[in-house]
């Protein structure tokens, strides 16, 4: 009854300060103030949603969460304009899986023939140093620099010429170096250790091998005429596509992530904050490293949204596909439409998911109590490996959406990360539906927090507006947050731990 | 008498606790075993060792003819061992029924013993659709038990079931766990021991994480004096 009546409360506050805010900036004004604060706050959820569920189920602060953001960003800016580069790579990444694939195989195999009779750590040392130099020596030139340069696909323009690529059997050769040294990085970690080995289904596993490897070959052998297909697909059909891949990759990132340095660490929560800091750093590197440490312009919008006009209403905009759209007589743009329908539609999944699947209620229950889960004989970790993919997925989603809207630059995974943290905090971490509330709170309070800037307020009885310095508008997020939690100290949703 | 479960020797540490140090027991097939002890002897560590939980760190446990030490609990617990731990730890933000079906390990296996869980705890019918955190205490204690009953388990492990209850609702479960006898097989823990003594036809004591005595309940009554030492209650 007293969680109801806060919440009728709190409902009330933020319904009165919405009134006395159109009664202010006049009702087109405090509308688009209103969009800006939503597109914020659908981003916000995206990355928050998942730092929450994973938060929530597995007690991980997961600091490598706006690094999986960036890379999406990245994946998809990169998937939209250059697949040249995603062309050449992701051959060398499915050939190191066939080896890591084989590395296990034969792993197997060893452990039943009791070849090396289980430990042996100098064997196990030279295996993975041997496997780093073949790492090295297989990606030894490879042209990476003239790859990334390479941005030749403005909507419409002409396909270039294929000057950055390497020769077919300089890559083939690579791919085979990668098998290799899958093959030993995967093998040589094993004999570190003397235990049990989990019996892997061999034909899944050859099947794997086989299908990875033949992936690899393909996709090189066919770079130029994939490229020229995905050249020639629709922009929209392209965007579609690059939002998928970014999804695909964020997932498998956070399932990596997951099954080899978060899972050794479950119950040591100091030492999971380290490691997810240092995942944080080293992948804000790597993205350097490839990319390049300046920042891209944002990414050309699909062409739903680019053709320069504005439309009257929402209606028209379905038939015109215009850039802005008139709100209660002001231009917004369309993109930005989009980003809140992403995150409403994403808010709408998850939840569906979470009420309505047998997957939404062991998640359910884990964030309560997981080990009470387990003990009903469910594969707790593999659900914590699912959640961390979907977070992951999430998160990947959310950078590919913000790209044409903020661009992509090495820091927009920390910043975003810490607004998608105080959403967290604010909504109650752990909670799913408070990441939500937060999220939006935050995003309103940052748009408001800029239009007092520009605008001003004027109270009730007050001559003149008082403007707000630049200062406040950037620390209203803080101040939002200071202030929910010396009401509730555990957030809006928050339980008393 | 087939035993079902068999823990030889386990040692359990907990952090640097070397809580268990040699703890035995033998579970009879079709029978109530009841595991006895004082406050801290090492009860619910054994329960949870048994399912992987606390894993020991040495000694066999048999369970159905196949060793389980060392499995991880989800794969101990697949082979039809149902856990009803101390403080019931039911889901309270999930209702009554996912509370249930989320103990499926196969479609379909709630609807076929529905019937059978509501005749035993006529209560959960009513409450079905309502959240679990709503229910009383003696209503939780009921709704784990009925969870542990979804999946066709062969054994239960039921810690400390009467804590916390008004001696009516004791008298309700003790029947119910009567009646549920003679269709599973009940390794018990409990600190009423009057509940228990009427309830087990075995018993394990230990104390201090260490094997005192086991045989059958009817020989322990005629040891007051063992009875008073380890348990603090007169039979």
């Amino acid at each position: 009854m007293k969680a109801y009546r806060e919440a009728l409360a709190s409902f009330l506050i933020i319904l009165g300060i919405i009134i006395l805010v159109y009664w202010n900036f006049g009702v087109s004004k405090a509308t688009a103030t209103l969009l800006s604060g939503l597109t914020l706050a659908s981003l916000y959820f995206l990355l928050g949603a998942g730092l929450s569920l994973i938060f929530g189920l597995m007690d991980v602060l997961n600091f490598a969460h706006g690094v999986i953001f960036m890379i999406g960003a990245y994946i998809g800016y990169t998937f939209f304009g250059n697949p040249r580069l995603i062309l050449n790579t992701l051959p060398l990444f499915l050939a190191l899986s066939a080896g890591v694939a084989a590395g296990t195989l034969l792993n197997q195999f060893f452990s039943k023939q009791n070849v090396a009779g289980g430990q042996n750590r100098v064997l196990s040392l030279l295996l993975v140093s041997i496997g780093l130099v073949t790492l090295w020596w297989g990606l030894r030139g490879f042209p990476l620099r003239p790859l990334v340069a390479f941005e030749p696909t403005t909507p419409g323009g002409a396909i270039p010429t294929a000057l950055a690529q390497e020769p077919l059997a300089r890559m083939a050769s690579r791919l085979g170096w990668m098998v290799l040294s899958g093959l030993l990085l995967s093998l040589g970690p094993s004999f570190w250790r003397k235990g049990k080995e989990k019996p892997v289904v061999i034909y899944r596993h050859i099947s794997y091998i086989l299908g990875l490897t033949a992936a690899a070959f393909l996709i090189l052998v066919e770079r130029n005429f994939l490229e020229k297909f995905l050249l020639s697909l629709s922009v929209d059909l392209r965007f579609l596509l690059a939002m998928v891949a970014a999804v695909v990759v964020g997932a498998i990132l956070g399932a990596l992530i997951e099954g080899y340095f978060i899972r050794p660490f479950y119950g040591r929560p100091i030492a999971q904050i380290v490691l997810t800091l240092g995942l944080m750093f080293v992948g804000g590197e790597l993205v350097k490293f490839i990319w390049g440490k300046e920042g891209r312009a944002p990414m050309s919008p699909p062409s739903l949204f680019a053709v320069s006009c504005i439309s009257p209403n929402i209606f028209a905009w379905f038939r015109e596909r215009c850039s802005s759209i008139y709100i209660v007589g002001r231009a917004f743009p369309s993109y930005r439409l989009f980003i809140i329908f992403i995150g409403l539609l994403m808010f709408v999944v998850i939840t569906l998911l979470l009420r309505y699947t047998r997957l939404g209620m062991i998640i359910r229950a884990g964030v309560q109590d997981s080990e009470m889960v387990e003990a009903l004989g469910i594969n707790v970790r593999r659900v914590f490996t699912i959640v961390f993919a979907i977070g992951s997925a999430l998160a990947a989603l959310g950078g590919v959406v913000a790209a044409p809207f903020v661009g992509v630059y090495p820091d927009m995974g920390g910043i975003f990360q810490l607004q998608a943290f105080i959403a967290v905090v604010i909504g109650g971490m752990g909670n799913y539906a408070g990441t939500a509330v937060g999220a939006l709170i935050l995003g309103l309070a940052r748009a408001f927090g800029d239009t007092l800037v520009t605008t001003g307020f004027t109270f009730p009885g007050m001559a003149q507006a008082w403007k707000a310095s630049p200062a406040i508008a950037r620390a209203s997020i803080v101040l939002v947050m200071a202030l929910v939690l010396l009401v509730r100290p555990s957030g809006i949703f928050g339980k008393k731990r | 008498m087939n035993p079902l479960l068999e823990v030889h020797d386990i040692h359990t540490y907990i952090g640097q606790f070397h809580i268990l140090q040699g703890v035995s027991l033998t579970v009879p097939e079709g029978s109530v075993t009841a595991l006895l002890g004082r406050n801290g002897a090492g009860k619910t560590t054994t329960l949870k060792s048994i399912l992987g939980l606390t894993p020991p760190r040495s000694g066999k446990i048999i369970f159905a003819g196949r060793e389980i030490q060392g499995l991880r609990p989800y794969e101990i617990a697949s082979l039809g061992i149902g856990y009803v731990p101390e403080h019931r730890a039911i889901f309270t933000n999930l209702t009554v029924e996912e509370n249930l079906r989320i103990a499926e390990r196969r479609k379909g296996e709630l609807k076929r013993k529905a019937d059978f869980i509501f005749s035993l705890f006529p209560d959960l019918k009513k409450l079905y659709k309502l959240p679990a955190g709503n229910l009383s205490g003696g209503q939780q204690q009921m709704l784990a038990i009925a969870r542990a009953l979804v999946p066709d388990n062969r054994l239960l492990l039921i810690d400390e079931p009467s804590e916390g209850l008004a001696p009516l609702l004791v008298r309700e479960l003790m029947s119910a766990i009567r009646q549920l006898s003679s269709e599973v097989t009940i390794l018990l823990v409990d600190q009423n021991f009057q509940m228990t003594s009427s309830l087990a036809t075995y018993y394990t004591l230990i104390d201090d994480g260490r094997l005192i005595s086991s045989g059958l309940m009817s020989e322990l009554l005629k040891e007051p004096e063992t009875v008073r030492r380890y348990l603090g209650a007169v039979v």
